[in-house]
């Protein structure tokens, strides 16, 4: 027996000591300046470098706190600590497999870490050999479009956007089944293969340059064409009688429109599917009330703006948030309004509220742009000024977001006579990325069981339908008159206001 | 066995983890901490005051009042924002300033409907009760599940990290 546990204690010993075991050795840094030294470490399966020595390499500094170590490299700040395996580099995480380790008193990181780094600050890849030993640091390989894929259903329509990093040229075939985009470049697929819950689309699938798109029913067709900055795909698919076979042309109605104006307003009827939203305590669904109320605003804004109006979702589909701008952006959308209902968490909370987008302060913006001009030769600044360029072009649209905000509270706050909660700004995801103004508009609280049975009711259904048209059609003679689109002509003004509106972002 | 013993124990030695002082993370005092709620009258967040125990080192202390914050609060004038099945995972003070804090449990993990007032509070009272006791935090960055999430509820960007928003507070309580 004794001779037994011995054998069992050596056998658990002798596992411990291959999960623990560690080799260390010398590893090569390769970059554009050439060759460098630095000691290397794996254990447990995970390749760890020497912090002190890689930066160093790179030509920056690493200084410990007493929570961990934070490195500049070209005078970009990053961070890692001792128990987490996220470091960060300006907002940004860096994300490694496992946390990082000291020996004897020094700091060893994932490789990854330097990988994370240098993709969130440069146009530079990291690579490690493991057979060779050699961490090198190069441009990212030219020539390879990386490829990201959604999936939305809009109005029936199942739309794939499948959006690029760079231009690239592709041919599309019609198969039996199925849809093939056929990339003429290497592509850097964003998923070897990913289901859809979708009636026309059953599954993406892709392999070499090639992405398959499998269809439903062969009896599905889909219209094809090209959207720019940034580079998108976008393929329509649909319910046919007969298959469309090779190139496919750009459907009339779909084709983005461009003349000045309001021409183009996207509702978006908040959560969706399994998304259910906040529940009323008599088990209403915000994603019910959003979309009936959407639907209505739609058909009253069809009526009475002119406007094209587009449903972000027109059944109970879950669509990511994304996909909501996305598409309103794909749609070239002058306006966008997201429809919700409000939640707290006590029952007492009443009123409505809009939202537009909070961005960082412009001091922000400046760093970003400071910290840009300072990069040297091993940091690609381009990426950081795409990002900078980026906040800049949402930030012209905050000044038309909040107007048209505001003309919103105004209109719910006069014609309801809900408590008016105000405008305010908030870093609410489906605000983000939108190309055109927008606002998140809290109808009521149903977490109140009085503003549920009135959320249900068709009567306030309709007086916030109406308030809602009016919100829009007023920003649109405001802005259309602005822009020297129409003569200045009286604005409507609130008929029976019962509270001043508030503005700012206290609640 | 021995030579496998000692090679092990030498491991063992060598991968000693960046736990930066293990004196300061275990010594434990009483101390008076602000926790951050909502007052459900006014639908602001304020504040109360309770003594708990914490390690002196605030990345050892911060996760500790973090899943304080999970409890109800003493006061009956305020209300707890976050789901009652909330697991704080771990939350982790970087240098320069930034919390990572990883949550989980059943709520967060299979979608937790709610409006978006309530999610907006529910995050910012977790952001003003970690930077109003740690100076040396200034903003968190939510993950769930370990790993980064769009958001909580469906409304407010995960994305980027969140800085005291002091406009949400009562001013009493600021």
């Amino acid at each position: 027996m004794k001779r037994l546990f011995a054998l069992g204690a050596l056998a658990v010993l002798a596992a411990a000591s291959i999960v623990l075991a560690q080799t260390s050795g010398q590893g090569t840094l390769r970059t554009p300046a050439g060759d460098r030294p630095f000691t290397y470490v794996q254990q447990s399966g995970q390749t760890y470098v020497s912090a002190n020595e890689v930066v160093a390499a790179l030509g920056g500094t690493i200084a410990p706190d007493s929570n961990g170590y934070k490195v500049t490299v070209n005078n970009i700040v990053a961070a890692f600590g001792p128990d987490t395996r996220y470091g960060v580099v300006r907002d940004d995480l860096i994300e490694m497999p496992v946390p990082p380790i000291t020996i004897e008193g020094a700091p060893y990181v994932p490789w990854q870490f330097f990988q994370g780094l240098l993709a969130k600050t440069s146009s530079l890849d990291v690579m490690w050999d493991a057979a060779t030993h050699v961490m090198s640091v190069r441009p990212q390989q030219a020539g390879v479009v990386g490829v990201q894929a959604s999936v939305a259903n809009v109005q029936g329509i199942t739309k794939v956007v499948l959006t690029l990093t760079g231009p690239a040229e592709y041919g599309i075939l019609k198969e039996q089944s199925a849809y093939v985009v056929r990339f003429k470049s290497p592509i850097q697929p964003p998923f070897a293969e990913e289901a859809v819950e979708d009636l026309l689309v059953a599954k993406l699938a892709f392999a070499g340059n090639d992405l398959r798109i499998q269809l439903t029913a062969p009896d599905v067709v889909a219209d094809a064409y090209r959207l720019d900055n940034p580079p998108r795909i976008v393929l329509d698919f649909r319910k046919a009688t007969a298959p469309i076979p090779g190139q496919l042309p750009t459907l009339p109605g779909v084709k983005p429109q461009e003349l000045p104006g309001i021409r183009t307003i996207v509702i978006d009827p908040g959560h969706g599917g399994k998304e259910v939203g906040a529940v009323g305590p008599d088990g209403l669904l915000e994603k019910d009330i959003t979309l009936a109320l959407s639907r209505k605003l739609a058909a009253s804004l069809a009526s009475k703006t002119g406007a094209r109006i587009v449903l972000t979702r027109d059944d109970d589909t879950l669509v990511s948030l994304d996909q909501r701008t996305a598409l309103a952006n794909q749609y070239k959308a002058d306006l966008f309004l997201s429809v919700h209902m409000n939640s707290a968490v006590g029952k007492v909370a009443k009123g409505s509220e809009t939202y537009f987008l909070s961005l960082e302060a412009s001091d922000e913006l400046a760093r970003k742009a400071a910290e840009t001009e300072n990069a040297s030769a091993v940091a690609d600044p381009s990426s950081d000024l795409k990002l900078i360029l980026w906040d800049l072009a949402q930030q012209a649209y905050l000044d038309e977001s909040s107007r048209f905000a505001q003309a919103i509270q105004e209109e719910m706050n006069a014609a309801t006579g809900v408590a008016n909660r105000g405008v305010k700004q908030a870093p609410f995801k489906v605000l983000v990325g939108a190309t055109m103004p927008a606002a998140l508009v809290e109808v009521g609280f149903i977490s109140n069981p009085e503003e549920e049975t009135k959320l249900k009711s068709d009567e306030f259904q309709n007086l916030m339908v109406d308030a809602l048209t009016r919100a829009v059609q007023r920003y649109k003679t405001d802005y259309e008159t602005r822009i020297g689109l129409t003569q200045p002509a009286p604005v409507p003004a609130p008929a029976t206001a019962t509270a001043a509106p508030a503005t700012g972002t206290v609640p | 066995m021995a030579i496998i013993a000692v090679a092990l124990i030498a491991t063992c030695k060598k991968k000693n983890t960046v736990a930066a002082n293990i004196n300061a993370a275990n010594k434990v005092a009483v101390r008076p901490v602000k926790f951050f709620y909502e007052s459900p009258q006014q639908l602001v967040l304020v504040s109360e005051t309770r003594n708990i125990a914490l390690p002196e080192s605030p990345a050892s202390a911060i996760p500790v009042v973090i899943r304080d914050l999970m409890k109800e609060p003493a006061s009956k004038d305020m209300l707890r924002l976050f789901p009652a099945d909330t697991v704080v995972r771990g939350a982790y003070l970087l240098p320069g300033g930034t919390v990572i804090v990883d949550l989980g449990g059943t709520t967060l993990t299979q979608g937790w409907g709610t409006g978006s007032h309530h999610e907006l509070m529910a995050a910012y009272s977790l952001v003003q009760t970690v930077t109003a006791n740690f100076a040396d935090a200034r903003r968190v960055r939510f993950i769930v599940n370990g790993s980064p999430a769009e958001t909580l509820a469906g409304h407010l960007s995960l994305g980027k990290s969140l800085s005291p928003m002091p406009q949400l507070v009562d001013p009493r309580f600021r």
